[in-house]
């Protein structure tokens, strides 16, 4: 238990900084994720061929390849981007990228990917006469998306969602090989230094547990907030 | 007579509309002066929800004109030769001038019955929240559900749904009133309360077009009955004279299958 003390002696400050990384980096990469993801949703759903195609190919392909791929290449990738725009105004050193960014934009375009496929099942869930309804009031459609659309969607997406959030804060974990100190990096960092792989790696899951666990508490309030008016039949 | 001077408060001239090589309304004319109750009849594919619904342009029709209080709603060749809405912003204030009730009710389910009411006027109309809320409170008395306010639509019956439903469109000060079979989807006990309500908005005088499979409804509180077969008004008139001694042969052979249920039902 000495190893958690806070202070020079333990390592207990450190995972406290670690996992409010890895709660910084999944909110910011699910945000990330939605945005992606209802563009995602978009581009699937509008009567465009070219946007159709667009929005396959997102999915297929960010859904398709292994995310510690995605990471790597995002990671890399953006170095040798930011390197070739320095260079152009004469700058030709080595520069990283900033760990946290990419890592927000590497786990969040995959968030993204699976985000507009839940999006796009809720959107297509809504009964179509509600819609109508907001039409014949004369509805612009922008109203007619943020009143009647949004929350529909909202509504039939968020078991989706959810397990998604779940997921991406777990997919966090992968960014530990960027060299971003969250929570995996930091108990793989405190068990190389003491030699007690074991100890802190079950220390890391109990509280990857332990914010799975407070996720649910909160998406159980969303689910209720968002089925208001919703009679669930008890089977 | 003021109402001969002014306007009709809807025009509807030569209306095709076709889905792909299905024509559905092979040119409807019809016109509603203030005050009329024109209900719509005719077995079912004949064309008359078709035929409401491109009114507010539900379903954008193929051709023909449409005129809501002298108005005409513009209209402009789309891809494939299909027409599509030449002005959405007119299309979105006509339609506003429009009450529609849907034979599912069609209410928002995620707002209480009271926010369904408002939702529209406070926010298409843009009219202050405590006009909204007192003309809703009242609109919701009118039709007998001021006490389910705070209910959300699914724990309502559906004869309060669709109440609740003609509460919405009354809010926005309709000129026109469209209902779409508004109680077929009801079971037959509540059917009456909701006749009830229509019966009792003809009555103050509302313009309205009702397409039903109600025939006694329709007989007693029409000024004019349509009989739609085929994508076309077969005939129109009167309720006396339409259902008293229908002209065309099939007027008489749809109209005789209700006479022989109501029979079967006293039988």
């Amino acid at each position: 238990m000495e190893l958690l003390i806070w202070g020079d002696q333990g390592w207990g400050d450190e995972l406290f900084t670690a996992s409010l990384m890895t709660i910084a980096i999944s909110l910011s990469s699910y945000a990330v994720g939605l945005v992606f993801g209802c563009i995602g949703a978009a581009l699937k759903l509008v009567e465009n061929r070219w946007a159709n195609i667009l929005g396959e190919i997102y999915t297929t392909v960010f859904r398709g390849i292994p995310e510690l791929l995605v990471v790597y290449l995002f990671f890399f990738g953006g170095s040798l981007a930011v390197m070739s725009v320095a260079s152009v105004f004469g700058y030709n050193g080595y520069i990283e990228v900033d760990a946290f960014i990419v890592g927000m934009l590497a786990i969040g375009v995959v968030a993204g990917a699976y985000a507009a496929e839940s999006l796009r099942g809720g959107y297509l869930a809504i009964p179509k006469g509600l819609i109508e309804a907001g039409l014949a009031c004369g509805m612009t459609r922008s109203h007619l998306a943020r009143r009647v659309i949004f929350p529909q969607t909202l509504q039939y997406a968020l078991p989706g969602l959810s397990n998604l959030w779940l997921i991406n804060l777990k997919s966090t974990a992968l960014l530990s090989v960027t060299g971003l100190v969250e929570l995996t990096r930091q108990a793989n960092i405190a068990a190389g230094s003491t030699y007690k792989f074991l100890y802190f790696y079950i220390v890391a899951a109990l509280i990857y547990a332990a914010l799975s666990f407070f996720s649910t508490i909160v998406i159980k309030r969303i689910e209720t907030w968002s089925n208001r008016g919703t009679v669930r039949i008890k089977v | 007579m003021v109402s001969s001077l002014t306007q009709p408060a809807l025009e509807v001239i030569d209306l095709h509309k076709s889905f792909g090589s299905l024509e559905v309304l092979k040119g409807i004319s019809l016109q509603a002066q203030e005050g009329d109750v024109i209900s719509l009849i005719g077995s079912s594919g004949s064309g008359k929800s078709t035929f409401l619904r491109s009114v507010n342009m539900l379903e954008i029709p193929t051709s023909g004109t449409i005129r809501v209080g002298g108005e005409e709603i513009r209209l402009k060749p789309g891809r494939n030769g299909a027409t599509a809405i030449a002005d959405r912003r007119q299309i979105e204030r006509i339609r506003a001038s429009l009450g529609m009730v849907f034979q599912n009710f069609n209410l928002w389910p995620h707002m209480t019955v009271l926010e369904n009411v408002m939702e529209c006027p406070l926010h298409v109309l843009k009219k202050p929240r405590a006009e909204c809320l007192d003309e809703a409170m009242e609109f919701l008395s009118k039709v007998g559900i001021a006490d389910k306010r705070d209910q959300f639509p699914n724990q309502l019956s559906g004869g309060q749904q669709q109440r609740c439903a003609i509460a919405r469109a009354l809010a926005m000060h309709p000129k026109v009133m469209l209902f779409d079979e508004p109680t077929s989807a009801l079971d037959p006990e509540l059917v009456n309360e909701v006749l009830q309500v229509i019966r009792l908005l003809a009555e103050e005088g509302r313009t309205m077009l009702v397409v039903t499979h109600e025939m006694r409804f329709a007989r007693d509180v029409s000024s004019v009955v349509a009989f739609l077969s085929d994508g076309q008004i077969e005939e129109q008139g009167p309720p006396e004279q339409l259902f008293g001694n229908p002209e065309s042969q099939r007027c008489r052979d749809f109209l005789s299958h209700f006479r022989d249920e109501a029979k079967s039902k006293h039988g």
